[in-house]
């Protein structure tokens, strides 16, 4: 079982680590974040500025908790749903033709001239990281985690 | 009965016992570590939530953009736009722009003239709603201090000085990326365009409107706008493919009265 072991350990640090950065990047500009979440023109205006200061909190918690190994089901599944719901999210923008940028790491709520050729890209790779989250939830243990220490019941 | 019972039944009963008591030590043990686990992890759920709740609340309290400017420039129609033309014009143009964005100032370069003169004549009211959205493509917030450099010069001098500074600072525009105009040049091209040094100097110096930049930046994006150039006519947004093809969609909406 060692090879499992590592994937699960490369998809921890690996989601958790591009979440971190993508929380991080947007911390500067609230306004900004709120603009990339009404740009998809998905969401009722009621909850936008909502979703758009909460989003980026919330991605820099569950990657804290994935790379230190720390409710790794839990923040799996959650780091599983947020993709999903990107992943709908960039689609339908897409396919409505919106010229937007995804806005994933900062930026966002702009125009982007090359935005259709970016959309699978952005997809693929949210799609890549659905996956790892997915084997974090079906196998949470994984090496050098919190977990381990604090929740010492095998999974 | 009992002292009739031989040694190996004894001795059968007592590992029975004794396996028994294992099994009830580790349901125990077990019962025990779920109990912690649950503990554990509602703890560091509930943890975790707080974080979650009082970081959203603080952004939210950092982000004044939807906060209404108690300062808003004087000479501004519909509250967000510098207008260029007469309200009685037939057509009205709304544009958004952004100061730093490279595209704005190739539109404004094929169009500016024609445009000069259709105001000229009465044909049309240019709305401009100047975003701030690309303040992190200078180092300066550039897109920021013309916007409100653009609202100080209305304010003090009238919309055909601010439509001659906003065309100069477009004639004049700074690479994206870099530090921008200075506050300095900002003011002396006001000046070029006709507005008393005295009267924008302090204004751009403390970006006296910056709160109504943010408001119109967040009015363009509630509006549907996601980008710059963005021309709206009679409430229709301009589709366009090339800046060529949105300059000639303006003229064309224009002429047809």
């Amino acid at each position: 079982m060692r090879w499992a072991d590592g994937l699960g350990l490369l998809s921890r640090l690996v989601v958790g680590g591009v979440w971190l950065v993508a929380g991080i990047l947007k911390l500067p500009d609230p306004a900004e974040s709120v603009r990339a979440v009404r740009a998809y023109d998905l969401l009722p205006e009621a909850v936008v500025p909502l979703v758009g200061h909460a989003l980026p909190v919330l991605e820099i918690l569950v990657g804290a908790c994935l790379v230190l190994g720390l409710l790794t089901r839990l923040t799996a599944a959650v780091s599983a749903l947020m993709l999903a719901a990107f992943i709908v999210g960039i689609a339908q923008a897409w396919a409505r033709h919106l010229q937007i940028d995804c806005g994933c790491f900062g930026g966002g709520g702009g125009q982007a001239p090359d935005a259709t050729a970016a959309y699978p890209w952005d997809i693929a790779r949210d799609v890549g990281l659905l996956l790892l989250s997915g084997w974090l939830v079906w196998r949470p243990r994984t090496p050098w985690a919190v977990d381990a220490v604090l929740l010492p019941e095998p999974a | 009965m009992a002292s009739k019972r031989s040694k190996a039944t004894r001795r059968t009963d007592a590992q029975a016992a004794s396996a028994r008591a294992a099994a009830i030590r580790q349901e125990q043990e077990r019962k025990e570590r779920r109990r912690r686990s649950v503990i554990v992890t509602a703890v560091a759920v509930v943890v975790l939530v707080v974080i979650l709740a009082v970081a959203t609340a603080l952004r939210s309290s950092h982000d004044t953009s939807g906060v209404a400017a108690k300062t808003v420039p004087s000479g501004t129609v519909g509250r967000y736009a510098v207008p260029a033309g007469p309200a009685s014009a037939p057509v009205k143009v709304e544009l958004y722009e952004d100061f730093m964005c490279p595209i704005c100032g190739e539109l404004e370069a094929a169009s500016r003239t024609q445009l000069q003169q259709d105001v000229d004549q009465g044909k049309v009211q240019l709305q401009y709603h100047v975003m701030n959205f690309l303040d992190r493509n200078s180092t300066s917030e550039y897109s920021s201090r013309a916007a409100n450099a653009l609202a100080v010069v209305l304010d003090s001098a009238g919309p055909s000085v601010a439509k001659k500074f906003h065309d100069l600072l477009y004639e004049h525009q700074p690479q994206e990326g870099s530090a921008g105009l200075s506050d300095a040049q900002l003011v002396d091209y006001a000046v070029q365009a006709g507005a008393a040094r005295a009267s924008v100097s302090a204004g751009i110096g403390d970006r006296r409107f910056q709160r109504w930049v943010d408001n119109v930046d967040n009015h363009a994006s509630k509006a549907g706008v996601t980008g710059t150039p963005t021309a709206v006519i009679d409430g229709k947004t301009v589709t366009w493919s090339s800046v060529g093809d949105l300059a000639a969609k303006l003229q064309q909406a224009i002429d047809a009265g």
